[in-house]
């Protein structure tokens, strides 16, 4: 029943996504350009990227508030690493997403060790690792770096903006390893029933630790991918962040209670939330009105999984 | 009593359904259903797990509306909207799961909604303290303080509370579902009291059990719900135990403890001096392959906690535990697993299954890194071993292995824990209250099952607060009282007494040693 219901969230939210798209392109000729579709898939990749892993955070039933920090802080690192510390560009990025990735275990550990609720365990270090970023970087950016650097941000392959592709095959093995794989399973069983998983003998601590630092992972991917995207590295790159991707993943019909979701779905609504951004404001719309239209959709979308569910019942 | 009933029963009855039935999408639930309730009457209503009952008191107190047929009070047709329309016609309902808020007290939980006022709408603080006094005195609770928090009593209090709360509304009929399923024998014996004082006050009950010696103590009349349909009401003078279960599950039961003889072999789990807080003390036993061990003990004597301790869901502070000859340390239920240990839990709906999932995903869950040692599950072999287990254990499933587990029956529920279990080939099961809430048929199937598994050489520890179970199918009881063991019976001295008198006496250990 599960997939049932998913791909009933999900064949519903695909539908709203073509009429908007229909819509937009009525509402301005540069809409649905192939020059203007492959822009917006370049500006998503970050929230992407994040998003998804975001999904298989509330799949388990917890919140990953940290994500948007841990951009910040991997952004700044990978300046500092490579201008002040000397180190090659390449190891430099490599270094500060594993520092990233480190944050992201941190949040697993104390959670999972310490028994604190996901919530305010990210809350903290949102503000723990907001505050490292902003301390090391002293307020200066880096900026300068060497051109083939801007690949990865600014450039295409096979005429397809470069992230766009690691973001398509981070989604294929994110679906893959959530439908198919024991750590996916035990995901929605944490999810579903926490008890009766560990009752059952899963690994409940080490999935949960293993998806907390997933997300610090996409965090830092995300992260050296903006530097590139936008030249420049500063402290506050990211910040709020976690609610586009949060924003996202419920949209795309995964339960903020846990036990329930697609990556499938949350790329369905990141797609729904930049072709909205992006088209109302070529229309003419002010971010404001994109902001409470979005906040309306999103309503809605629990409302519709909360008909579907009782339906269901 | 029956003389006295046959007088009360020339009274109009004050509840009466006729031809009421009930469907959920295309599954007729009710069939055709007639029933009656008179003032001062006691009526058992029994049946399997989805015969329909609870479906049954959720239309007589609002909760579900009747597709077709008459629900009358006395004498009037009547429809009930909400709960609050049943309340309003004197029709209360005890629900299994007792719905009270922890956090308040016992006279706010009791006045919950309906609190007396004074003037401009304000809460009379006092006059629902003192009625709510009165409303336990009543029921001869005078140990029970109105403000105490519902968190800090106990599973027969908090009925207690919910009875009060029941009679609050002025109740003339009062649905008791399940009421002593989670009761000790002490707190139902006072428990039937409370019932029966109601009734002589003139409250109408209907009684929902599995219990027949309940029912047998108490109904004045006993009607039997089968497969949505009402198979028959009789005076309780006029039924007995066998042919009301051969009503039930529409087959006659042979025998209703089966444990069949199996060879003792080797001992698979010696266990020595094991602690873990109050309710683990010094526990030391040998389990042998083939054998049943039966631990009885009441609610609160550590039963579920020894259990809780050698699966490593709270592991052991001091002791030891050998599995196979082998002393080990369980700190896990996966190292528990991984050394042949099984732990069917007491609560399966919140330890045992995934509701949401399906039955297929639930029954590979333990075993799952076996049953797909590499990187991706194996969907076809779990769908294999699921459609097997199913046939095997007799799960009843209309949509085979891909119907979620929350929506089938208490019985079939406890069938899929058990089979996930298996499915890890463990030498050790752990059985923790393996038949509560299950029916008499499922029930019977259950214990075959253990029957035959022991006779496979499986060890199999049971916990259960049903003495004619323990004493029935163990081959020795292990009795436990405030953490510790007060007594260890043969099969062949196991007697419903020496259980009882051990399950209630203080450890001697100090005083041998």
């Amino acid at each position: 029943m599960s997939l049932r219901t998913l791909l009933r969230h999900e064949t519903i939210l695909a539908l709203v996504a073509v009429v908007l798209l229909v819509a937009l392109a009525f509402q301005s000729s540069q809409f649905f350009t192939g020059a203007n579709l492959l822009n917006q898939g370049r500006l998503m990749t970050e929230v992407g990227l994040v998003a998804i892993i975001m999904t298989f955070v509330i799949i388990t039933g917890g919140i990953d508030l940290s994500v948007g920090s841990i951009l910040g802080l991997t952004a700044i690192l990978t300046g500092v690493f490579w201008q002040n510390l000397g180190l090659p560009l390449m190891a430099a990025a490599g270094l500060a997403i594993a520092v990233g990735t480190f944050c992201g275990f941190v949040n697993g550990f104390v959670i999972t060790r310490f028994g604190v609720p996901p919530l305010i365990a990210t809350l903290a270090t949102l503000a723990l690792y907001r505050g490292l970023a902003e301390g090391i970087s002293q307020a200066r950016s880096v900026r300068g770096y060497p051109d083939w650097f801007y690949v990865l941000g600014q450039g295409n392959i096979l005429g397809v903006p470069t992230q766009l592709w690691i973001l398509i095959a981070f989604a294929i093995l994110a679906s893959i390893l959530l439908a198919a794989t024991r750590i996916g399973r035990s995901i929605y069983a944490i999810g579903a029933n926490e008890v009766a998983a560990f009752f059952s003998g899963l690994p409940v601590n080490r999935t949960k630790i293993a998806v907390y630092t997933a997300s610090g992972f996409a965090a830092a991917l995300a992260g050296v991918i903006f530097v590139s995207r936008v030249s420049t590295t500063r402290s506050d790159m990211g910040t709020g962040l976690e609610l586009d991707a949060i924003t996202a993943v419920v949209l795309g019909g995964t339960s903020i209670y846990g036990g329930r979701g697609s990556v499938i779905g949350t790329l369905i609504g990141l797609v729904v939330i930049q072709s909205l951004k992006n088209g109302l404001s070529l229309a003419g719309i002010k971010a404001e009105g994109t902001a409470v239209l979005i906040g309306l959709m999103l309503i809605g979308a629990i409302l519709m999984t909360t008909v579907l569910n009782k339906r269901r019942a | 009593m029956a003389s006295n009933f046959e007088q009360q029963r020339a009274l109009e009855p004050y509840v009466r359904l006729a031809g009421i039935s009930k469907s959920f999408g295309p599954v007729k639930v009710l069939k055709d259903v007639s029933f009656d309730v008179c003032p001062g009457e006691i009526h058992a209503l029994l049946g399997e797990n989805g015969a329909g009952k609870s479906t049954m008191i959720k239309i007589l107190s609002g909760l579900y509306q009747a597709d077709g047929g008459v629900m009358e009070i006395e004498g009037q047709p009547m429809r009930f909207a909400t709960a609050k329309d049943a309340n309003a016609a004197g029709i209360a309902t005890v629900y299994q799961e007792l719905l009270l808020f922890p956090e308040l007290t016992v006279a706010e939980n009791i006045f919950l909604g309906h609190y007396p006022r004074k003037a401009m709408g304000r809460i009379d603080w006092t006059a629902a303290r003192a009625k709510a006094r009165d409303l336990l005195d009543s029921l001869d609770c005078h140990d029970l303080d109105v403000d105490t928090r519902i968190a800090t009593l106990s599973v027969a209090q908090r009925q207690r509370v919910e009875i009060a709360k029941a009679l609050s509304h002025k109740a003339s009929i009062l649905i008791m579902d399940e009421p002593t399923a989670s009761l000790t024998e002490k707190d139902v014996t006072r428990l039937m009291e409370v019932v029966r004082s109601l009734k002589a006050r003139g409250v109408g009950i209907i009684y929902v059990s599995h219990r027949m010696p309940e029912i047998f103590a108490l109904a004045d009349r006993v009607s039997v719900l089968r497969d949505g349909m009402m198979i028959d009401t009789r005076d309780i003078t006029e039924a007995d135990e066998a042919t009301l279960v051969s009503m039930m599950v529409g087959r006659s039961i042979e025998q209703l403890f089966p444990k069949g003889e199996a060879k003792i072999g080797e001992p698979v789990l010696e266990v020595s001096k094991l602690n873990h807080g109050r309710l683990v003390q010094n526990i030391s036993f040998t389990l042998r392959r083939g054998e049943v061990l039966g631990i009885a003990g009441l609610v609160g004597s550590g039963r579920t906690e020894l259990a809780l301790t050698l699966f490593g869901i709270t592991p052991a502070t001091s002791g030891e535990i050998r599995v196979k000859g082998k002393p080990v340390s369980i700190r896990t239920p996966r190292q528990a697993r991984d050394l042949g240990l099984a732990y069917v839990p007491e609560d399966r709906g919140l330890q045992g299954l995934v509701k949401s999932m399906s039955i297929n995903e639930n029954l590979s869950m333990a075993a799952l890194d076996r049953m797909s040692p590499g990187l991706f599950l194996n969907f076809t072999e779990e769908a294999r071993r699921a459609v097997e287990a199913v046939k095997r254990l007799g799960v009843r499933a209309r949509a085979g292995i891909h119907q979620p587990v929350g929506e089938l029956s208490g019985g079939n529920q406890q069938k899929v824990v058990i089979a996930k279990w298996l499915e890890t080939r463990p030498d050790i099961l752990i059985l923790d209250e393996p038949t509560r809430g299950v029916d008499v048929g499922a029930k019977a199937e259950i214990h075959a099952m253990m029957s035959d598994l022991a006779a496979k050489g499986l060890a199999i520890i049971m916990i259960s607060s049903e003495l004619p179970e323990v004493i029935g199918m163990s081959d020795r009881i292990l009795v436990m009282n405030n953490g510790q063991v007060t007594g260890m019976i043969d099969r062949a001295d196991a007697t419903p007494e020496t259980v009882g008198a051990a399950m209630t006496a203080q450890a001697k250990s100090k005083e041998a040693a």
